[in-house]
């Protein structure tokens, strides 16, 4: 063993209560630092939520460790062996947890409203004040994401470009499986599902890149299939728009229909598409429910390891 | 036949072809040599001792309810190593797989699992874990000790128990099975829809994964009416319902779940197999499908199905914990009523399995407050096993130990179920760790309390207790891999990790997830300590020799009888005048077992009829799943010509006399008598 | 519990065990009861493929309620539930002679219901050749796909019975009335006139809501 895995091994082997703490410096995890509105307020409930279920929680296990201890055999405790009932504790024993549930049910309501993803409290309580919302198609193919601009006629894979401050309103749809769309430190989960439209909002807060990925199970590319949000102020915002609409690629529903077909996008290869015809979104939600199927060929779902080597040497060759 | 299929197929061998065999993989050729070494050193063992008539005649085509539970508690803990086996893999695989330069092996881009080979573990895992290891280990506790706890000779419908083992016996072989022929469905133990469709999922991975579960599901659900039908008519005089042990409450209430849900898995099961093998479209995406009916099918057996899990759990906690505080059970009545409570709120719950589908803000708030609804009689319990030890005189034996550590996980488990149910929280976690680690902490606490069980009631069984000394070097072992692998899983649940992952593209997480692979390593220690435990137990069995109660503090019926348990489990039926009835008698000095006039006693006589179908029926599904038509009409057409036949048979039963009897209850009081030598 | 000991009972006079058989109980009574649970069982399976027919007559939305009524011919349905009917029917007739202990009667109501039941599945299957053949097949969609395994599951539980039927026609011949014999008759009772109920809703539901809305 090398001096690193020894090294290694002694840091794993005084581990939980080292990740307690280095959980403070907060690297890496995502929920507990959120830069957006949606997943302030989510932070904010979730906080709530615990806290509360902390102040019973904590008191049941002290309970629990002290009548083990108190009432242990040997241990002088006094001993009624008939003793098993008492209209007054089990009146406080089913009266705590339907208290806690009552107030943890209203606080949950109340969240539910504040972050919908139709339409969400948290953006919509501020009227226009929030600004005028940027409109974003998003459609999961298997195994990548394509964001279409609608108003700009612009198409981005995996990556997402949105100015900071301003609402975003997602409407999503898959080709082939159900994926899950997130930005954790920007907003939660919503499902992207074939032949259906869902939606989302968010709010980001500062300009900053985050992480996206897809969360439901959706075949071997789920764990490559992520793209990166970059949000960027107004004027960056739209110098961006005016730079991919001069890119000379093109996304009509022809092109979809290739493009869509199963790609494991280890590469990322970060397209831009200047011209986009309208409607796409729409387009693919209408050919899906009428039975427009995008095949996985064996060969991606079947024993997968001469399809990975090819992958790998892909990678080797420098196309990361 | 009826539907595009990817890859040849001809008449005689359906799908089958010598490609099915994955002999270029190396794990899966190390695994066969294994499997084939332990099946080698079993059936020459079974030759060299000439056990193979003794197997035959007294287990494989046994009736007695406590054989079949044995059994049932075998099989559950063999798929439990499989199932540990795939979780080592999972833990290791994404250890290794961190960001964009670990290194790659076995042709994988990163670690040593392709994500077909990885998306396959996931799912044996998961499907292995829940039906065919905690469940089989359930229902052979259940198996045992209902019909002893109330009092019966047997359960109500022996044939049907033997049924309903070999069913789910040939579907755990099924899964086998897929590691060497073929391959086992890649993607999650519960499915996804459109994704387990056939333009998705061409090979016969799905096939094999839904066979398996129908055939288990088919098993239990024996299970489960023979269980209630039980306890409804066959209690012993004298037994009110609300003079029933608490365990056997748990049983009811949880086959009562089991009667209800499985139905609705056999359904959704049923639809997408007419789905990929005629064509139909009930769960596409397109042409008038429907994928959420999948989810909705699915989950209103799912999430019943958890508690189905749970309630004997709590069971085996309620007779484990009084019994260990030297006292009686604190609130029985609540104790029963919160059982029915969590049996009845999990029917309305299932929507919360898909909170992110984007349902209307109204109906996530309804199903969110549902949930939460389930930690009412969740806490009352606590309290009451609180309040149990309260004034009593705790013994920190074994059982107790493992009953203990059962309420601690529960209370983590149960913050970390609210924090679910929560939805807006939820949504942000919802496919991530988190989740992943809450339902953890609750299956370990069922198999914390299924331990507990296996040592309480092992000396009823077979006669002798299990040493302790191994068992808590094991139980604290259990204990640290435990922490070491759910503490940093539930932070990595804050994180925002998502399931499922086969390669891990956030550096940051590394530390984490080595740690969770430090945890697996405290888990294989304490594997090790299990079969020291065991080993020990085995070989020190004439000295740990014990009576009708080694516990001493006993106070159900199961208690009353010799240890092990005679084939017709009590010569005389008891008539029961209390609640705790062995408690009562030995309170009021009527502890002996009655030893008058013997008489004859009717049994159900032994039959290799549920072997046979249980065989058939693994030949039907393996048919199905390479498409081998007539092999499948064949099979089918055997077993149906089988249950005719048997139906014809006079002679179920046979007769005990009088004079056995005797002698066997003169044995086990002798044995009682002679002090134990080593 | 302090329940029990409010009445305290002294040792002596305490019945403490049963003698004689007690493990028999009520056999009957057992074995009918496992098979009311049965058909709880399979009760809860039509009612999941009934909840996936509401689901996926949803998704079809108006065009379902023309599709059943374009498709499906009530009047010939009518005629099915007639001979349906008419053979449970016959079949409690049956129980009606066993109560009296007469094999022949038994025989000849059980007879029958097997001949109207054979009738019931040839008209079933002639309707579904029919539609199969002008090309109204569950492959066309979602909605199509459930109404016909909703059609074609019930038939399978009347191949069931009737097979059932036959079975106990041999062991009546065989054994006469014992008490194996006499409680897979009256379990058949219960699955046979279950069969007739699923039909009522299979006849609402799939035949006659098309022709009414």
């Amino acid at each position: 063993m090398s001096k690193r895995g020894i090294k290694g091994a002694l840091k794993a082997l005084c581990a939980p209560l080292l990740l307690m703490l280095s959980g403070c410096s907060k690297s890496g995890l995502f929920l507990l630092e959120p830069k957006g509105l949606i997943s302030q307020v989510t932070y904010h409930y979730f906080n709530l939520d615990v806290g509360i279920m902390l102040l019973i929680i904590i008191p049941t296990a002290l309970l629990a460790i002290w009548a083990m201890w108190r009432y242990r055999k040997g241990g002088g405790g006094d001993y009624r062996p008939e003793w098993s009932h008492s209209y007054l504790i089990e009146a406080i024993v089913w009266g705590i947890p339907l208290i806690t549930v009552g107030v943890l049910s209203y606080l949950s309501i109340k969240a539910i409203y504040q972050v919908n993803p139709y339409n969400p409290g948290a953006i919509s309580s501020k009227g226009t004040a929030a600004g005028k919302p940027l409109d974003v198609d998003v459609i999961a193919t298997d195994w990548r994401w394509l964001f279409i601009y609608p108003k700009q006629k612009i198409a981005s894979v995996d990556r997402l470009v949105i100015p900071a401050g301003v609402p975003v309103r997602f409407r999503l749809t898959s080709t082939s499986v159900v994926n899950d769309f997130i930005i954790p430190q920007l907003v939660g989960m919503i499902d992207v599902m074939p032949g259906m439209r869902t939606k989302q909002a968010l709010v980001a807060d500062k300009t900053g890149q985050y992480v996206g990925y897809s969360a439901d199970y959706s075949g071997a590319g789920l764990s490559w299939m992520n793209f990166e949000t970059k949000a960027v102020t107004k004027a960056q915002f739209a110098a961006w728009v005016k730079k991919t609409q001069a890119a000379p690629q093109t996304m009509t529903y022809a092109d979809f229909n290739r493009f869509a077909k199963p790609y494991l996008a280890v590469h990322h290869h970060r397209m831009v598409f200047g011209r986009v015809q309208s409607g796409l979104l729409d387009y693919v939600v209408r050919e899906v429910m009428s039975g427009k199927v995008w095949r996985t060929p064996m060969a991606m779902t079947e024993n997968m390891v001469r399809y990975m080597k090819k992958q790998q040497a892909n990678v080797k060759a420098g196309e990361y | 036949m009826f539907v595009h299929l990817q890859g040849p197929w001809n008449p005689v061998w359906g799908r089958l072809s010598l490609q099915a065999i994955p002999y270029q993989n190396p794990i899966l050729v190390g695994t066969f040599l294994f499997a084939m070494i332990a099946a080698l050193a079993i059936v020459g063992a079974v030759f060299y001792f000439r056990a193979g008539p003794y197997l035959w005649r007294e287990w494989f085509t046994t009736v007695d309810h406590k054989k079949i539970g044995v059994m049932y508690c075998l099989l559950g803990l063999v798929m439990l190593f499989r199932g540990f086996i795939d979780a080592l893999m999972i833990r290791s695989q994404q250890a290794m797989a961190v960001g964009p330069h670990s290194p790659g092996y076995l042709g994988a881009l990163h670690g040593y699992l392709t994500p077909f080979h990885i998306g396959q573990v996931y799912t044996a895992h998961g499907l292995i874990m829940v039906v065919f290891a905690a469940t089989p280990l359930l229902v052979g506790i259940m198996n045992i000790v209902v019909p002893l706890q109330i009092g019966a000779r047997d359960m109500a419908y022996p044939y049907l128990n033997a049924l309903g083992f070999w069913l789910t016996a040939a579907a755990a072989a099924l899964v086998m099975l897929s590691l060497f022929v073929g391959n086992f469905a890649h993607g999650g133990w519960y499915g996804f829809l459109p994704y387990f469709e056939l333009p998705y999922s061409p090979g016969v991975g799905v096939d094999y994964w839904m066979w398996a579960f129908q055939l288990s599901a088919i098993g239990t659900t024996m299970g489960s009416i023979n269980l209630i039908a039980t306890i409804v008519k066959m209690r012993a005089p004298g037994m009110t319902w609300m003079r029933m042990p608490i365990f056997t409450w748990a049983s009811l209430s949880t086959n009562l779940i089991a009667l209800t849900s499985f139905p609705v898995l056999m359904v959704s099961l049923a639809l997408l197999g007419l789905d990929r093998y005629f064509g139909t479209h009930f769960y596409t995406a397109g042409q008038g499908g429907n994928l959420m009916l999948y989810n909705d099918l699915f989950w209103v057996w799912g999430h019943p199905e958890v508690y189905f899990l749970i309630l004997p759990a709590f069971g085996m906690m309620s007779e484990i914990i009084p019994t260990f505080s030297e006292k009686t059970l604190f609130g029985y009545a609540t104790m029963v009523v919160a059982s029915f409570a969590i049996g009845g709120v999990s029917w309305g719950v299932w929507l919360h399995h898909f909170f992110t589908m984007a349902a209307e803000p109204s109906v996530n708030s309804f199903y969110s407050v549902t949930t939460m609804l389930v930690g009412i009689p969740t806490g009352v319990k606590v309290f009451n096993w609180i309040f149990t030890m309260y004034r009593g005189r705790v013994r920190f034996e074994l059982p107790m130990l493992w009953a203990l550590l059962a309420l601690f996980l529960l209370l983590v488990g149960g913050m970390t179920g609210m924090m679910n149910a929560f939805a807006a929280s939820d949504y942000m976690w919802h496919n991530g760790v988190f989740v992943v680690a809450h339902f953890h902490m609750m299956v370990l606490l069922i198999a914390s309390s299924i331990f507990g069980a296996v040592e309480y009631w092992f000396p009823k069984v077979f006669g002798f207790k299990l040493e302790q000394r191994w068992g808590k070097w094991f139980f604290w072992f259990m204990v640290l891999g435990t922490a070491w692998v759910f503490v940093p899983m539930f932070i990595l649940g804050f994180a925002g990790m998502t399931r499922r992952l086969d390669y891990v593209p956030v550096t940051q997480w590394a530390p984490y997830l080595r740690v969770m692979l430090v945890g697996m390593a405290f888990y294989v220690v304490a594997l090790g300590f299990f079969v020291a435990h065991l080993y020990v137990s085995l070989r020190d069995r004439m000295k740990n020799r014990v009576g009708a109660d080694p516990w001493g503090t006993t106070r159900n019926l199961e208690w009353m009888t010799h240890s092990p348990v005679p084939a017709y489990n009590f010569a005389f039926i008891p008539r029961v005048h209390a609640r705790d009835e062995w408690a009562w008698r030995k309170e009021h000095g009527m502890a002996n077992l009655g030893n008058e006039s013997f008489e004859d006693i009717h049994m159900p006589r032994n039959t290799g009829v549920p072997v046979l179908l249980g065989a058939l029926s693994f030949a039907l599904c393996f048919a199905l799943v390479w498409r081998i038509w007539w092999l499948a009409a064949a099979c089918l057409g055997l077993v149906v010509l089988v249950i005719i036949l048997r139906s014809f048979a006079r002679k179920t039963d046979e007769v005990i006399p009088a004079t056995t009897v005797a002698g066997v209850e003169r044995a086990a009081q002798d044995a009682l008598a002679s002090p134990a030598r080593g | 519990m302090s329940a029990s000991t409010n009445t305290r009972m002294q040792p002596g006079s305490t019945v403490l065990w049963e003698k004689g058989d007690a493990a028999g109980h009520d056999a009957l009574g057992t074995r009918t009861f496992g098979f009311w649970l049965y058909m709880l069982t399979d009760a809860m399976v039509y009612a999941a493929l009934f909840a996936a027919f509401g689901v996926l007559a949803h998704n079809a939305g108006l065009t379902s309620k023309s599709m059943l009524a374009s498709v499906f011919d009530a009047q010939a349905a009518y005629r099915d539930t007639i001979v349906l009917f008419a053979s449970v029917l016959a079949y409690g007739y049956a129980m009606v002679a066993l109560k009296k202990g007469s094999r022949t009667g038994v025989a000849i109501g059980i007879i029958v219901a097997t001949i109207l039941g054979v009738i019931f599945l040839n008209m079933v299957t002639g309707d579904l050749e029919h539609l199969f053949s002008q090309g109204v097949v569950p492959q066309l969609n979602g909605f199509l796909s459930i109404v016909f395994t909703l059609v074609i599951y019930h038939a399978l539980h009347i191949v069931v019975g009737v097979l059932w039927m036959l079975v106990m026609l041999m062991q009546m011949g065989r054994d006469g009335f014992t008490s194996n014999v006499v409680y897979r008759l009256i379990n058949l009772r219960i699955f046979w006139h279950f069969q007739a109920v699923i039909w009522v809703f299979l006849f609402v539901f799939v035949y006659l809501q098309g022709k009414v809305i």
